[in-house]
């Protein structure tokens, strides 16, 4: 393996993605959403919300009852309103940020393996003396390499808006970064972000176009929306076991999906589905 | 002289489809050699086999001296191979798509790089447009551009997949000189597929016609023609034609066949040796006192030959 062939193709292909608006769009505007509008929504919201009438906590009751008791002694102490900005901003958004690298992942990976099926590229390509695994190195890593960076930057904005808006109402407290959150960004983000390319390249193998692959990776939205709705309804509550857990089971999709990816990712199979 | 290209009993199938039927052919070196057929007769998999972009269900090649099986990585270095399709990255540019070929084929001394991509703009007239993005371009062009990125690692071997493909008349013209000039400036073997006669006859040095994966018939364009079609026929126009002038041209060895035209005062004449036959009958028609209007060698075209090889396949 070459490595700087791999480089080559990582370099190409970044250069080919960062121009089409298609992949940039949804990698920009998703995580600015998820970083910076929902804790700002948040910390302007909940006050309103604590103070109007019958409104307070009564509605979060259940979820406090049944989160497990180190979460529970974390909010001993608290007002109201800092429960909930606490509860929802350290827990109820977590599970959004494994949107950011799934979503960036199969976005960037479709462009990479389906979109240069699509647009007939790939054929002078597998023509040069670059080798499989090369390809599918450099293809591999232009999907990861950006999708963590967006993950990352996107949790050290986050971190920072939390911390600058939670700074007055928690008395001069920083919220994150916090064990459990590095955790979900340095541990579940890039199985996950994984996860999704290895089913990307699974799927590029089958179909024709970039859309067509990204639709069907979207199934993996709904482990990850399970995690949501799990953490809203106080059922699945983020701990350093669970997310270490996480970790654990998405590295085990990543070793089976990356499996039949390098078995797929073959001139001879790519290159016999094209007509 | 030396093979740049050997293939012996080449097949490929898909599934239970035989794409490429034991096709055994010679290239030889500075040659442009065609592979004519029509779509679906297996050109492009041939190509794709010889590139090592497909492995052949059976039989053997060589490319350059090495074998495509066992030095894959030798012969992809060794060729330059213009798809069926351009293959361009549309939202790089012009030059920016050639520095990445450069350097997948291992051009990695920036001067050198920079240098050949100049040239190669500067041949195919695409300098002044280097830095504009090939979504811009037109169909001519890209097809330019795509050619000049096979030759960017200055390959001995060229695959030219349907070079003329989709263009206009214009480009078409254009494509084919340049394609000779490669061929007569550079001396590059050339393996041309097309299903265009006109780009066989006017480009090739030999022509293997293939229908269904198989050969049907190989060799320089004119001997096709003879081969298919038959001799060439002489044909005699008159001012007047009379029985006399008839008889003195039946009369002559060379002579096989002749049909007269009273309507047009035209004789149509099969000789054994057309060339070297003609003068004696044209002096034998003006001893019998005949005026001569015109007389014209009749090939039938390959156009015509190709389609009845093709359909009575």
């Amino acid at each position: 393996m070459r490595i700087q062939k791999v480089m080559l193709i990582f370099r190409k292909d970044w250069r080919e993605i960062s121009r089409n608006w298609q992949v940039i769009l949804p990698i920009v505007v998703v995580p600015f959403m998820l970083s910076v509008l929902l804790p700002v929504l948040v910390v302007v919201l909940i006050p309103r919300l604590a103070t109007m009438p019958g409104t307070s906590l009564n509605g979060l009751e259940n979820v406090l009852q049944n989160l497990p008791k180190h979460v529970q002694d974390e909010l001993v102490g608290m007002t109201d309103q800092q429960v909930m900005v606490y509860i929802v901003l350290l827990y109820f958004f977590a599970p959004f940020f494994l949107i950011i690298p799934l979503m960036a992942s199969s976005v960037i990976a479709s462009d990479s393996f389906a979109g240069e099926k699509e647009r007939r590229t790939i054929e002078a390509l597998l023509a040069t003396p670059i080798s499989d695994s090369e390809l599918f190195l450099g293809k591999i890593l232009v999907s990861f390499i950006p999708s963590m960076m967006i993950t990352v930057i996107s949790f050290i904005i986050y971190s920072t808006v939390v911390d600058l808006l939670s700074f007055t109402i928690f008395n001069g407290r920083l919220l994150l970064p916090n064990l459990v959150w590095i955790l979900l960004i340095f541990g579940v983000a890039p199985t996950v972000a994984l996860a999704s390319i290895g089913l990307i390249v699974m799927i590029s193998a089958k179909v024709k176009g970039f859309r067509e692959a990204q639709q069907i990776s979207g199934i993996l939205l709904i482990p990850i929306l399970v995690l949501v709705f799990g953490q809203v309804t106080g059922v699945i509550i983020f701990g350093p076991m669970l997310v270490t857990l996480l970790i654990g089971l998405f590295a085990i999709i990543d070793v089976v999906v990356f499996k039949i990816g390098v078995k797929l990712f073959k001139r001879e199979e790519i290159l016999s589905k094209l007509a | 002289m030396v093979s740049s290209i050997e293939a012996e009993g080449l097949t490929k199938m898909f599934g239970s489809l035989t794409a490429v039927d034991h096709l055994s052919f010679k290239v030889e070196e500075g040659e442009i050699f065609g592979l004519l057929g029509p779509n679906g007769a297996g050109k492009t998999t041939t190509v794709r086999m010889l590139a090592c972009l497909i492995s052949p269900s059976g039989g053997s090649a060589k490319v350059g001296g090495y074998d495509i099986i066992q030095d894959s990585l030798k012969v992809r270095q060794i060729v330059g191979i213009l798809t069926e399709n351009p293959s361009l990255y549309e939202r790089l540019t012009a030059y920016e798509n050639m520095d990445f070929f450069a350097e997948a084929y291992g051009l990695s001394n920036v001067q050198e790089k920079r240098n050949r991509i100049r040239e190669l703009l500067e041949f195919f007239e695409l300098w002044e447009r280097r830095n504009d993005k090939v979504a811009t371009f037109s169909k001519g062009m890209k097809q330019k551009l795509a050619i000049a990125r096979a030759l960017v690692h200055n390959p001995p071997i060229l695959f030219l997949d349907e070079p003329t493909a989709g263009l206009d008349p214009e480009s078409s013209k254009e494509v084919r000189d340049l394609i000779e000039r490669l061929s007569r400036r550079e001396k590059r073997t050339i393996l041309l597929c097309t299903h265009r006669l006109e780009d066989a006859e006017k480009l090739c040095n030999r022509v293997m016609i293939i229908n269904r994966g198989k050969s049907i018939i190989v060799g320089t364009p004119d001997e096709l023609r003879d081969r298919i079609t038959g001799q060439p026929t002489l044909q005699v126009t008159l001012m007047k034609l009379n029985q006399k002038i008839v008889e003195a041209v039946k009369k002559l060895d060379h002579v096989r066949e002749i049909s007269v035209d009273n309507s047009t005062s035209r004789l149509i004449i099969t000789l054994d040796d057309v060339q070297s036959a003609t003068p004696e009958v044209v002096r034998s028609i003006v001893y019998a006192g005949g005026m001569i209007l015109s007389v014209n060698i009749l090939r039938p075209s390959l156009e015509e030959a190709y389609l009845r090889l093709v359909k009575g396949e």
